[in-house]
């Protein structure tokens, strides 16, 4: 019967499994890739929008760290490293198709004036609630710049710390607390401008199908 | 408590959704309809997104086949030979030191032999062409190239006949038939490139002969394996 | 009953008669029974996207997509020497036969399998002989035969099917669908894909479906037939070669104004647009027949 080799790594935990894979073991390179796929491939998804392009970048990013796996030494933890490794993949990506070699900093976008939230703050209350839904925001979040969006996903999706995220993107925890907020506040315009286009299209149907009816 | 402005309350904004939620601050969100409503659309983009997380789900398999494929050919992995196949390797003896290492050679280091094989056979085929055409050179060219490689597969043919002849009988007709269309396809190719020696087509269908027969003699072995 | 009290049979009384009449058929059925095949039933839930994976020796494989979170596998072993293990992990089930004997006959390994599962499963199934249809299912897909056919209906995704003598038939799917046979023919009908990858040593192509804009189209044999349909709607860029067979085309091509493609010195060759040629199609062949025909 043909089937494919299944390799039993039991419960091999991460801690040992990282040190087989440092010795080159083929079961232990599975079983680290096995626990930590979904969250890298849920990653790259969110930042370039296509499956084909995170299927890419999940494979170089596992591959860097498998090249790189003997120097790990636990000054951070694992997932860290390896979703630093993710993200710096997946930015590096984002500069080469951008055309220009930016800074991480560079990589969001300017804010005006002081960098906070823009004049519509305290404007007509177009409620958000019921407009927010997953396609809706989805379609926000491709929008963003990709320093906003790196931090939007690790915090808001992935769940990550501050701290966590610190490390992850080597930014101070100041600063990524800043750029989530941004970030969120970005997306909170941008689907003020989806409901406004909306509204404007809802008025202009109306109008045309009364305007029919004279 | 004096209350403040919108605008004062935007300096309050990030720390309000880190939590930090003074006093003044909760006394302006309590009156003002339009500060609270930011608060609102933004706990909500947080709640949504958070959901995100519970549709999460693994890359295809082929992400880490790939991968796999890659870290072997970079040699910086090695297989794991489980415990049990060791002592079935120990228990029954085989005849040759060749059938005794096949069985140890996974896929990979065949795959590696092979590729090694059709580079050098890539490499013969992508020599500068002269003006002036020497046919014989690139016949003899192409020949010292896939002589090892054609002796190789025919090695291995002979070691999995044994193997698939204890697999299912359809299985085993159908691995047979289609190893001498192969084995035929070859023959034809081979005679065409000697034909043609710079005959591109008939060198690039060669090429693939080679390595469906190649991919053909690991299924059968597989099968071996197994069965036994 | 022991031997000492052995009563041979035309000594027993009529009423112990009907009684062997009876019982000696009840222990014959029983026998038979026993050895029947067991249907099991199982079902597990999911989240979205699940990951489906089969391995099975022989046997029919029919999988169809339904609206609930929910996969079921219904599985008949062909025999009580083998069974079905179907276990969760996650979001991916694993099925897959065994033996339970070191010696089992080649007859016996075999299962038939009816398994559902949401519309955005993953699938990855192995099974050398029998048959594996798919219908339905929107989500990425690799199927490996020997012998078995594959039949997809209405799927979509990353399709991918290997087959060393098994045929393959798709209908009406779309996505990215990649095909490899050494015998197997190939039917591809009514697709709606912007990738198809096919390539049969000895097996006949036939690609009946549309010509996307910006779609690639690679069919590839060493002997048989290739054959594309087209209507006059369509817009594709072509290149049809064959070494030492034929090339029969009914399509009005132009040649390509930029000279895209390389003349080679061997075989027959065709080269041209149809209409804008938005599409790429490239069909070669060693030795067989190449036909661009005109839809019905």
């Amino acid at each position: 019967m043909a089937r494919t080799r299944r390799i039993d790594t039991g419960e091999l935990l991460e801690a040992e499994a990282i040190r087989l894979a440092q010795q080159g073991d083929a079961a232990a390179f599975e079983r680290l890739y096995r626990l930590h796929n979904r969250r890298v491939y849920s990653l790259c998804l969110r930042m370039v929008g296509n499956t084909a392009e995170a299927e890419d970048l999940t494979q170089e990013a596992f591959l860097q760290l498998f090249r790189k796996i003997a120097t790990f030494r636990g000054e951070s933890a694992f997932s860290t490293w390896l979703h630093r490794l993710a993200v710096n993949v997946v930015l590096m990506k984002l500069r080469k198709k951008s055309g220009n070699e930016s800074s991480l900093e560079e990589l969001t976008e300017p804010d005006e004036e002081s960098g906070g939230p823009r004049r519509d703050f305290g404007g007509p209350d177009l409620r958000l609630s019921g407009s927010i839904d997953r396609v809706n925001l989805q379609r926000a979040v491709e929008q963003l710049p990709p320093g906003y969006k790196s931090v939007f996903v690790l915090h808001d999706v992935q769940g990550y710390e501050h701290n966590e995220i610190a490390e992850i993107m080597a930014c101070s925890i100041g600063n990524s607390k800043s750029q989530l907020h941004k970030a969120r506040m970005r997306l909170r315009e941008l689907l003020h401008e989806a409901l406004r286009a909306q509204a404007r299209e809802d008025r202009k149907a109306a109008s045309a199908e009364t305007g029919g009816k004279d | 408590m004096a209350t403040i402005t919108c605008r004062e309350f935007l300096s309050y904004l990030e720390p309000w959704m880190e939590g930090e939620r003074p006093q003044d601050a909760q006394a302006h969100v309590r009156t003002c309809p339009n500060c609270s409503s930011v608060i609102k659309d933004l706990e909500m983009i947080h709640v949504e997104a958070r959901s995100w997380s519970a549709s999460e789900r693994d890359a295809p398999e082929r992400v880490w086949t790939a991968l796999r494929a890659q870290l072997e050919q970079e040699g910086l992995i090695r297989e794991t030979i489980p415990a049990s196949v060791d002592r079935a390797q120990t228990a029954a003896p085989r005849a040759g030191w060749f059938a005794g290492l096949f069985p140890r050679l996974p896929r990979p280091v065949l795959a590696g032999a092979y590729l090694a094989a059709l580079v050098a056979v890539a490499f013969a085929l992508s020599g500068p062409v002269n003006k002036r055409v020497n046919e014989a050179r690139w016949l003899k060219g192409t020949q010292t190239s896939t002589s090892p490689l054609s002796a190789q597969l025919n090695f291995a043919e002979q070691n999995s006949n044994s193997y698939v002849t204890r697999s299912n009988p359809v299985v085993a007709a159908s691995l047979h038939q289609n190893l001498a269309i192969v084995d035929n396809y070859i023959a034809l190719c081979e005679k065409s490139v000697s034909e043609e020696p710079q005959n591109e087509v008939a060198r690039d269908y060669l090429y693939e002969a080679y390595q469906q027969k190649a991919d053909l003699l690991t299924q059968m072995t597989e099968r071996g394996e197994n069965v036994q | 009953m022991s031997s000492s009290h052995f009563v041979p049979a035309q000594w027993l009384p009529k009423s112990n008669w009907k009684t062997a009449g009876l019982l000696v058929p009840s222990l014959l059925l029983c026998s038979v029974v026993s050895a029947a095949p067991r249907r099991q039933e199982q079902h597990f839930k999911v989240a979205a996207h699940p990951v489906i994976t089969i391995h099975n020796p022989n046997g029919l494989i029919t999988v169809k997509a339904w609206t609930k979170s929910e996969v079921m596998v219904i599985s008949t072993p062909a025999s009580d020497r083998i069974e079905v293990d179907a276990e969760q992990m996650g979001n991916r089930v694993d099925v897959s036969t065994r033996e339970l004997s070191d010696s089992v006959a080649p007859d016996d390994m075999r299962a038939d399998f009816q398994i559902n599962v949401p519309e955005d499963a993953e699938l990855q199934i192995h099974n050398d002989a029998g048959n594996v249809s798919v219908a339905n299912v929107l989500g990425d897909m690799n199927v490996e035969t020997v012998a078995a056919g594959v039949d997809l209906e209405d799927a979509a995704g990353y399709l991918s099917v290997k087959t060393v003598g098994g045929s393959f038939t798709c209908i009406r799917c779309a996505g990215r669908i990649e095909a490899s046979s050494i015998s197997g023919n190939f039917r591809l009908l009514n697709l709606r894909s912007y990738h198809v990858w096919a390539q049969t040593s000895s097996g006949n192509i036939l690609f009946n479906g549309e010509f996307l804009p910006n779609g690639t189209y690679s069919l590839k044999n060493y002997s048989g037939v290739i054959e594309v349909r087209f209507s006059p709607g369509d817009s594709f860029d072509l290149s049809a070669t064959s070494l030492k067979g034929k090339v029969n085309n009914e399509a009005k091509l132009t040649p390509s104004p930029h000279q895209r493609h390389f003349m080679p010195r061997w075989g027959n060759a065709l080269f041209g647009t149809f209409n804008e040629g938005r599409a790429k199609i490239e069909m070669t062949s060693f030795d067989g027949t190449i036909n661009i025909l005109k839809r019905d």
